[in-house]
Formats: C-alpha cells, sequence, structure tokens
C-alpha cells in the first residue's frame, strides 16, 4: 500500500509539475536504459537566483523518494563536494522542510523542495553547518565565499 | 362403361391417335369442352413441379393400355410436345420467377453491400476526404491540436499548436508574436533543448505542457 501511495502522489507531483513550474527548474523521474520510468528517483535542475552570486548557474540536485513518501521526505542530493554551508560533503541538502521531524509536511510538494533549496542557496543557516569548507568561509571570510560561490555557479552552466 | 368400352376399343385408339390435343380428355369425351378446364385447372394448380410428374404418368398409363406401339408413338410426340410445352412453359415461368427472385434477393444482396461499402468509405473518408468538403475546421479536428505553455523569465504565453507539427513553426511563431530573435533564444522541454525539426508528438507532450525559453548567454 505504501508503495502505491508513494507512487500516485509522484505521479501527481509529475503531471502538476509538467502544467506548470517555476522557470529553469528541471524536475523528472529517472529513466532506466530500457525506457522505463523509474518515479521514486528524480533528477532535477535548481537555478541560481538572478541578482545573486549564485545567478547563471544551473545546479543537479537528485531526488530519493522512499516507499514511505509522502509520510516522510525526498532525500535530496547535489553532487558530492558542492560548496554549501548546509550541504553535507556527500551532497545531501540539510534544510528545515526536508526534515522528517522539522518542517517536513505530506502536503510539501516537489516544486516546493526546489523553490525552498534555490532559497538555501543564498540564504546560508550558520545555524545549522553540515560542511566545513562552506561554512568557515561563511562565518569568517565573506570575500572569498563569494568568489567560491561564483567560481561554482560557473561550473554548473546551462545545459542548453 | 364396360360394354361399351369393349365396343368402344378400336375407336379409343382412333380417339388417341386422331385428337392429338389432350391424351387426358380421351377419358372424358362428353366433357371434351370441360375437361379442358380441369387440365388448365391442373396446369394452374399444378405450378408445382409434381404437376409435370402427374401428366407424364398419365402418359405412360395411355402408352401401357395402347396395342399399337408406333401410332401412339407419334402422338405422345405430340402430346409430349404439348404437355410438355406446357408443362416446360410452367417450369420456365417457374424459373423465371425463381431466377428473378434469386436476381433480386442477389441483386438486394448487392446493393446491401454496396450500401455497406459505401458506409464504410463514409465512415473511413472524414479522416481524409469527406470532413475537408465538410468544413475547413474538418482537418483541425483530425490534427490532433494541444496547448502548449511557453515560458520566458517574465511569463507564460500559450499556444495551441498541431500535435504533429515541427517546432520550427511553434517558435516562429512564437518569436513573431514575442518580436524577439530566435538566434538569441534556446527552447527546451525538461530540461533538453528541443530540436526545432520534432514535434510536439515526437516527445510525448500532452495538453498544457510547459516549454521553457532560455535567452543564450555570450
Amino acid at each position: 500500500m505504501a508503495s502505491g501511495i508513494a507512487r500516485g502522489r509522484l505521479a501527481e507531483e509529475r503531471k502538476s509539475w509538467r502544467k506548470n513550474h517555476p522557470h529553469g527548474f528541471v524536475a523528472k523521474p529517472e529513466t532506466g536504459p530500457d525506457g522505463a520510468v523509474n518515479l521514486m528517483v528524480w533528477h532535477c535542475t535548481i537555478p541560481g537566483k538572478a541578482g545573486t552570486d549564485w545567478e547563471g548557474g544551473f545546479f543537479p540536485l537528485t531526488m530519493h523518494f522512499s516507499e514511505d513518501y509522502p509520510s516522510k521526505p525526498p532525500k535530496c542530493k547535489f553532487p558530492p563536494g558542492f560548496f554549501h554551508p548546509n550541504v553535507y560533503p556527500s551532497g545531501t541538502v540539510c534544510l528545515s522542510i526536508l526534515n522528517e521531524d522539522s518542517g517536513w509536511r505530506p502536503a510539501i510538494t516537489v516544486k516546493q523542495i526546489l523553490v525552498g533549496i534555490q532559497d538555501l542557496l543564498d540564504t546560508p543557516n550558520p545555524a545549522d553547518p553540515a560542511q566545513t569548507d562552506g561554512y568557515h568561509l561563511f562565518i569568517q571570510d565573506v570575500v572569498e565565499y563569494k568568489k567560491r560561490v561564483k567560481l561554482q555557479s560557473k561550473q554548473y552552466p546551462p545545459i542548453v | 362403361m364396360g360394354g361399351e368400352g369393349e365396343d368402344l376399343e378400336p375407336l379409343f385408339d382412333y380417339h388417341r391417335v386422331q385428337p392429338s390435343n389432350f391424351i387426358c380428355i380421351d377419358d372424358d369425351d362428353d366433357d371434351s369442352d370441360v375437361s379442358e378446364v380441369p387440365v388448365k385447372k391442373r396446369s394452374k394448380t399444378s405450378h408445382t413441379v409434381v404437376k409435370k410428374d402427374e401428366d407424364v404418368k398419365v402418359i405412360e398409363v395411355a402408352c401401357d393400355d395402347d396395342w399399337l406401339p408406333p401410332p401412339p408413338k407419334v402422338v405422345f410426340d405430340k402430346s409430349k410436345e404439348s404437355g410438355e410445352d406446357s408443362t416446360i412453359k410452367a417450369l420456365r415461368s417457374k424459373k423465371m420467377e425463381l431466377m428473378s427472385f434469386t436476381k433480386t434477393v442477389v441483386d438486394v444482396m448487392q446493393e446491401a453491400e454496396e450500401s455497406a461499402k459505401k458506409q464504410a468509405r463514409v465512415s473511413l473518408k472524414p479522416s481524409s476526404e469527406a470532413t475537408p468538403a465538410q468544413a475547413p475546421p474538418g482537418p483541425i479536428n483530425d490534427r490532433a491540436k494541444i496547448v502548449i505553455t511557453i515560458q520566458d523569465k517574465s511569463g507564460q504565453k500559450q499556444f495551441r499548436v498541431f500535435a504533429d507539427e515541427k517546432f520550427e513553426r511553434v517558435f516562429k511563431m512564437y518569436t513573431d508574436k514575442e518580436k524577439l530573435d530566435p538566434q538569441n533564444l534556446v527552447f527546451t522541454f525538461d530540461g533538453d533543448k528541443i530540436d526545432p525539426s520534432t514535434t510536439p508528438s515526437n516527445l510525448e507532450m500532452e495538453d498544457d505542457d510547459m516549454i521553457e525559453v532560455h535567452t543564450k548567454k555570450r
């Protein structure tokens, strides 16, 4: 039953996304080599917000949904080593709305998650650090931090 | 009749030879005139094939009665001819009737088939020929149309396009309307650049699906 609920919800999420989503964002279920769609893993792209140091970057993010979704939030991962105070070295995003024991609610949509992560990029939460590199620079050397952010944005140019 | 019959036996033969008209009449000389009616009645009532057999039997009986084989033959021929004529006529008429019946049946069948074929054609035509004649919007109904939302940074616009229409036409429609230079624009669907030579149906797009416009950066 759990998987049925999860897949049903994800099918709805996908349907909704196709019809409307914020500009520059991508979110699509994984497609296997045989063309089979795996609704449990989504490959997404989050654009850096205009007017910030993240602008121009299109950051790849993978969402892993469990059979307990939407009771439990998906695990959202940037590529390993992604530079951000609230991203673990593994790439996993640390965000309150993605925490089952904190801000997650089953009603939160994929769209809201991705927009929430986009917001997080330029507004890191120093109270909840996930990596030393990004955290220390953000606290101690803002100039160097901004330089690193801009550099990373260039590393993820638009795919098209 | 018995005594008379013995005396009349030779006459009987003559009768048979002379009146080549009807053998049946021989039995009823007095009622010769009347007898014709029964015969006619027979022929009338005997529109069935069975009648013929009866006539033939009668003739055969007469043949058995006759002791003079040769003359009867002539009579037989004539009678046969006459009998055959009537029966053949009857048979022919029946045959014609049956033929006409079969023809009508065949015609009806053919008509039914033709009408069915016509109907089939008519039902098939709408996809290609019939509808255009009916009304200009016909072909539009045939070609699936879908609504595509084209989103740029400033907002969304909806376009109604053919599902089998190449995107290059859709893009031109958009750039003309927005007065933009298509050279600087990139259209994407699900994060992938859209090949202008593909169609919405190629990409398995559905109604209200959204594609995005990105401005190329130098």
